[in-house]
């Protein structure tokens, strides 16, 4: 049955909030103090926008677009993503506010993309995903973009690449 | 409360029976419809990408992109958030023995709560999202949202401490944990982007939302409703507290740790994904405590799920619930997140426990609360067996047509088809996995018009309760 301390609201929720922030310290706080979280690696310079460039704005365009719900923005030390280009490690997104990992690759992965195709590929690809890459995909035609927004958004793709090694 | 229950056209039989209950039960069966909808646009989107492209406005404000986290966000915030507050405000007086403390604090909230999702979703699909998932809306309605979760917390808060029970309910220990729960991972979660430093810093903030809007506050309080429902609808006590607060102190430490386990095999560290991991094996404890006192509580009573829809619904949220949460441990190993992470796989979990497990468990508390509300019998019970059925159904279609895709394209992308014409090749193999999607996604929906129908019809024309009816119908 019941004891006393079951019948005090306070004493339960505190002792509860207690455990809960228990957790959001050791998976929040913590990592700060990891030197991989805190160290900008050489890539992620290359992905420190000066405000209002091409590619910040594009980035946006990115994000208001949903682009992210079916891209993802990972590589992993994973058989399955092999062949996705060099394994991205935290440091790499130290200048991405937020951080486009996301958790869906309906469409191919975008780590890396600016290593693949050219600026006219992405502008024809983002008019008609099906006349350039298949009649398989299921991208949406982005013809709708004002000129000024896909310029934006290419320009911040081909930016999505590794700095080269020294 | 006696002046809502007068504007019904029977006397007032429930003493409790409060506006602000509802009010947001009401506007939560709307946004139940409007996620429905936008679930299947979404689903037909990925069939063909020229659905509903006809003209600029639409090709703009009803992309899949601006669409998806609507959906999303339609779904956790709008109807099931809506409909567990619901289910608190009648639930905490109740257990109390008490009225609730403040009948304009609560309708002020549900009002709020409605308006400021409103213009939140509408937010998105302009294009102001925020790029986090599950977490689109723009700061100003993340404002509106604290607002709303401290003015409820009080609500209930002061409601529990004016009460005439003294032994609090283990419902009532789930339900002022979860609310407390929500306005901190909310809170937390929603801090923008820009003032917490480094990129992966951040990403630990969005995870930690993105599990624990599902693990510590729709989870708690699901369960919480779970107790609370069981013990009426078979009319008995639950087979053991001590159990139920095992649940309520394991979820409390386990759960709030989950957010790394997203980024397993991820751009962190090895020690952060360990620190994910190992609480995510550890919250078989707290689902199995549920399952097992469900199971103890339902011993020799069986046969009441025959009987009684509600009760049907019940038992099938909480099946369902702990099918996810076995899932859920299993995704978080190594090897198998390897395989199954960015895949469909998680679409069909994410639907288990949201849709399957909580929905189905609201959907028998709707049912309950319904005519002790409105002081009328639901009007159709073949209704509300066409409403589990295709919502059952629905999802199992739409829950093993996500996962068979997802292990399809796991190990596609094993053998290498990660980029261009190979990616596509997987896609064209998965078409077909989509269509079941939508077939599935379409009943779930036609099930739920049978839902929100009946719902009317119950209010409008259902059979008034006599007084000398059963009494277990009137009381609380």
């Amino acid at each position: 049955m019941a004891n006393e301390a079951e019948k005090s609201p306070g004493i339960l929720l505190f002792g509860a909030v207690l455990l809960v922030l228990v957790g959001t310290m050791g998976t929040i706080v913590l990592p700060y103090f990891d030197e991989s979280v805190v160290t900008p690696t050489k890539s992620a310079e290359l992905k420190n926008y000066p405000t209002d460039s091409a590619e910040a704005r594009g980035r946006h365009v990115y994000i208001r677009e949903g682009c992210n719900y079916c891209h993802t923005q990972a590589v992993r030390p994973v058989r399955a993503d092999s062949k996705l280009g060099p394994v991205s490690v935290p440091g790499d997104y130290y200048y991405d506010k937020p951080t486009l990992i996301m958790t869906q690759r309906t469409g191919p992965d975008l780590t890396w993309v600016g290593t693949r195709y050219s600026a006219d590929w992405q502008h024809e690809h983002l008019l008609n995903p099906q006349k350039i890459g298949g009649p398989a995909s299921i991208m949406p035609k982005y013809d709708y973009l004002s000129q000024q927004d896909r310029d934006d958004l290419v320009a911040y793709m081909l930016s999505l690449k590794p700095a080269p090694k020294d | 409360m006696a002046q809502s229950a007068a504007t019904t056209h029977v006397p007032a039989r429930d003493p409790y029976a409060s506006a602000t209950v509802k009010m947001l039960i009401y506007t939560s069966v709307f946004w139940l419809l409007l996620s429905m909808v936008l679930g299947l646009i979404v689903a037909l989107k990925s069939i063909n990408p020229d659905f509903l492209t006809g003209n600029r406005f639409l090709q703009t404000y009803l992309s899949y992109g601006r669409l998806r986290p609507v959906h999303v966000n339609t779904a956790v915030i709008g109807w099931m958030t809506s409909a567990f507050f619901g289910a608190m405000t009648y639930g905490v007086p109740a257990l109390c023995k008490t009225k609730l403390w403040s009948e304009k604090l609560g309708m002020f909230t549900a009002v709020y709560w409605m308006l400021n999702y409103l213009f939140g979703a509408m937010a998105i699909a302009a294009g102001y999202q925020t790029g986090v998932e599950y977490a689109e809306m723009p700061l100003l309605f993340d404002i509106g949202v604290v607002i709303c979760v401290a003015s409820l917390w009080t609500n209930l808060f002061m409601t529990v401490k004016n009460r005439k029970e003294r032994v609090l309910y283990v419902s009532l220990w789930y339900w002022l944990g979860s609310v407390t729960f929500l306005a901190i991972v909310y809170i937390v979660g929603n801090i923008p982007a820009g003032w917490m430093g480094p990129g992966m810093a951040q990403a630990n903030y969005y995870y930690y939302y993105m599990h624990n809007i599902i693990g510590l506050w729709l989870t708690p309080v699901g369960v919480g409703l779970l107790y609370y429902l069981m013990p009426k609808l078979v009319d008995r006590p639950i087979y053991s507290h001590k159990l139920s607060l095992i649940g309520f102190w394991t979820i409390a430490a386990f759960y709030v740790w989950n957010g790394p386990h997203h980024l397993i095999n991820g751009p962190i560290p090895l020690w952060l994904m360990k620190a994910g991991i190992i609480p995510s094996l550890l919250l078989l404890i707290p689902v199995w405590s549920v399952l097992a006192n469900v199971i103890g509580t339902m011993k020799g009573v069986w046969y009441k799920v025959s009987e009684n829809v509600s009760l049907k619904f019940l038992m099938t949220g909480a099946l369902f619930y702990g099918l996810a949460c076995i899932q859920g441990p299993f995704q978080a190993l190594m090897g198998p997140h390897a395989i199954l992470h960015y895949t469909y796989w998680t679409v069909g979990h994410a639907h288990m426990p949201l849709f399957g497990g909580f929905s189905l468990v609201l959907f028998s508390g709707i049912y309950y609360m319904f005519p002790r509300l409105t002081g009328r019998h639901l009007y159709s019970r073949a209704m509300m067996n066409w409403h589990y059925w295709l919502s059952v159904l629905g999802f199992v279609i739409f829950g093993f047509a996500m996962w068979t895709a997802g292990v399809i394209q796991g190990f596609e992308w094993m053998d290498g088809k990660q980029l261009g014409a190979s990616f596509l090749q997987v896609m064209e193999s998965l078409h077909v996995f989509l269509i079941g999607r939508a077939v599935g996604g379409s009943l779930m929906f036609l099930g739920q018009i049978f839902f929100a129908w009946n719902l009317i019809k119950s209010a409008r024309s259902g059979k008034p309760i006599e007084q000398t009816e059963d009494p277990m119908l009137l009381a609380r």
